[in-house]
C-alpha cells in the first residue's frame, strides 16, 4: 500500500503524524515531507486511518501493493519514493 | 443594532434570517447549546446570505457544508483573509500577521512562526503546561467540592501558558483577561478602548525586548528577519496583537464547553476517567462538537459559488461550528461520540491559515482534561446554577459552576 502525498495541500494539521509518527514525517515547520509514503505490511490499517484523518484531504490511499516500487531497489520497512 | 441593507446582487430568496450573533441561542443563554442551535442550517441550502453576521452588523454569505468551506478556505486567490478585523476597531487598516495576510506574503511570515508552534516544539512546552494544570487542579481539589471552572481553572490555566509563551509575568493575568473580554464581548465604547490598550501594550513590550532581549516570543519577533530584513514596527505589532487575541480565550472556552458536556454526561465522564488513554481521541470529538471560531473571508473577485452570485468585496463566513455538524461529513453529527473514528473536523480551520496555535491548543485541552479528571471525582453542574453560553465571533461559556460533593 502507498499513501500519495499531495504536498501542496498540507497545511500542517499534523493529524497523520499524531496517529503514526513513524510513518508520516514532518519538517521543522510541522508540515509533511514531500514524497509519497510506502507503507510496510502490517502498517496498512494505521496508515490508512492516519490518511483519513487529514482535514485537507492531502493524503490519498493507493491500495496497490508496495511491490510496485521499482524492482531491484531495496525497500526500507517504511520508506519514501 | 441596525441591519445593513441586503446588496442588490443577492437574490431575495437566498437571504435567510440566520445570524451567529442574533439567532436564537446566540445571545447569552442560561443552559444554552449554541453549537446545536447553529446545526439547524443543515436543513437548508449549502449557501445563503445572512444580513447580520459580523460583530459590526455586516452581512455575509454563509457556507454550510464542510466540503465547500474547505474549497473557500483553501482558495486564498479568490477569498482573501485581509479585513483588518482588529485595526478596524481603531479606524485603522493594518493586518494581524499572519492571519490577515494572503499568500505569498503570508507564507513568508507563516514559515517564520511555524517552528515556534510546531508539534515537536509543543512537546518541549508540554512539561510546563502539565505542571500548571496539576497545580490548579490540586488547589481546586483541596479547597472544596465545587468551583467556578472558568475563573478557577480554564482561564488561569490557558492564559498562564500563553503569557509564559509571550514572556509576560503571571500577576497581570486578570488584567489581560479583562482586556480580551472587553475586546471580544464589549460594546462600541469598550471594544476600541481595549484595542487601543492592547496595541499600546504590545508596542511597549516590543520596545522593551529590543533593548532587553529575553528568551521569549516577543524577543524572537523583534530580532527576526524576513527576506533579509528586520520586521517593521507595524509587522511586529501585527504579530503580537494576533498572538494576544488568538490565544487568550479560545482554548479556555473550549475546555469550558468540554467540562460542561462531561458534567452533563456522567457515563462519558467516567469512561474517560477510568481509561485516560481515551482522552486524546475524545478531545478531537469535543473539538468537533464545540469549536469556538467563525472564519470570514472577503471575495477578491466575482464568483458564482453553488448557485450564489458572490461579488468582489462580499464577506463569506465559514463557521467551524457549522462545518463540524455537516451530516455529509460526519455520521450523526449532533451525537457526541468520544471514540469517533476518521474525525477530520474543522475546529482549526482549513487552508493556509490553519490555526497556528493548534498544536499547543490541542495539548492544553488534552492535558487540562487529564489532570482535571485525575483529581476531581464525579462532577455535575451545581444544583441551582446554570452555565451561560453565547454565540458570536468566538463562542463562549461562563458561570460554569461544577460540584462534586
Amino acid at each position: 500500500m502507498r499513501i500519495i502525498v499531495h504536498k501542496a495541500k498540507c497545511q500542517g494539521h499534523a493529524r497523520c503524524w499524531a496517529h503514526a509518527p513513524d510513518i508520516f514525517m514532518l519538517d521543522d515547520e510541522g508540515y509533511i515531507l514531500p514524497g509519497d509514503v510506502e507503507v510496510a505490511e502490517g502498517d496498512e490499517l494505521l496508515a490508512s486511518r492516519s490518511a483519513r484523518s487529514c482535514p485537507e484531504r492531502a493524503l490519498e490511499i493507493d491500495p496497490t501493493p508496495a511491490a510496485r516500487v521499482e524492482s531491484g531497489v531495496d525497500q526500507p520497512k517504511v520508506g519514501r519514493v | 443594532m441596525a441591519t445593513n441593507p441586503v446588496p442588490d446582487h443577492v437574490p431575495p430568496e437566498m437571504v435567510r434570517n440566520f445570524s451567529l450573533f442574533t439567532s436564537p441561542g446566540m445571545l447569552p443563554t442560561p443552559n444554552g447549546d449554541p453549537h446545536a442551535a447553529v446545526a439547524c442550517v443543515h436543513a437548508g441550502p449549502p449557501i445563503f446570505y445572512s444580513p447580520f453576521n459580523t460583530r459590526d452588523g455586516r452581512g455575509t454569505w454563509v457556507i454550510t457544508r464542510a466540503r465547500d468551506q474547505r474549497r473557500v478556505l483553501q482558495d486564498a486567490e479568490t477569498f482573501s483573509s485581509h479585513r483588518s478585523i482588529f485595526a478596524s476597531a481603531l479606524g485603522e487598516n493594518w493586518p494581524m500577521i499572519p492571519l490577515e495576510l494572503d499568500p505569498p506574503a503570508h507564507s513568508v511570515f507563516r514559515s517564520l512562526l511555524n517552528p515556534l508552534l510546531s508539534p515537536r516544539r509543543v512537546r518541549v512546552l508540554e512539561a510546563a503546561v502539565r505542571e500548571r494544570a496539576i497545580a490548579l487542579t490540586e488547589r481546586i481539589a483541596a479547597s472544596g467540592t465545587s468551583c467556578d471552572v472558568m475563573k478557577d481553572f480554564t482561564f488561569p490555566f490557558t492564559v498562564n501558558i500563553f503569557l509564559r509563551f509571550l514572556g509576560l509575568p503571571d500577576h497581570q493575568l486578570d488584567t489581560f483577561v479583562g482586556w480580551a473580554n472587553d475586546l471580544l464581548h464589549g460594546d462600541y465604547v469598550k471594544r476600541p478602548a481595549a484595542a487601543r490598550t492592547i496595541v499600546a501594550f504590545i508596542d511597549e513590550l516590543a520596545s522593551v525586548r529590543r533593548k532587553e532581549p529575553a528568551d521569549d516570543f516577543m524577543t524572537f519577533v523583534v530580532q527576526a528577519q524576513v527576506e533579509g530584513r528586520r520586521l517593521t514596527d507595524e509587522e511586529v505589532r501585527g504579530i503580537g496583537v494576533l498572538v494576544f487575541v488568538a490565544g487568550l480565550d479560545t482554548v479556555a472556552a473550549a475546555i469550558g464547553f468540554d467540562l460542561a458536556y462531561l458534567a452533563r454526561n456522567p457515563k462519558d465522564q467516567e469512561w474517560l476517567r477510568s481509561e485516560p488513554d481515551r482522552i486524546v481521541p475524545a478531545a478531537e470529538e469535543l473539538l468537533r462538537a464545540y469549536p469556538t471560531v467563525q472564519m470570514i473571508r472577503v471575495a477578491k473577485k466575482d464568483i458564482d459559488f453553488e448557485g450564489a452570485p458572490i461579488r468582489k468585496g462580499d464577506y463569506v463566513s465559514c463557521a467551524t461550528m457549522i462545518a463540524n455538524r455537516d451530516p455529509a461529513e460526519f455520521e450523526s453529527p449532533n451525537t457526541i461520540w468520544l471514540a469517533r473514528p476518521d474525525n477530520r473536523h474543522a475546529a482549526f480551520g482549513y487552508g493556509p491559515h490553519r490555526c497556528l496555535g493548534s498544536h499547543l491548543a490541542r495539548r492544553e485541552i488534552v492535558i487540562g482534561l487529564e489532570e482535571w479528571l485525575a483529581r476531581i471525582p464525579a462532577f455535575r453542574i451545581k444544583e441551582g446554577t446554570a452555565p451561560i453560553t453565547c454565540g458570536g465571533h468566538v463562542f463562549g461559556i461562563e458561570n460554569l459552576i461544577l460540584d462534586w460533593s
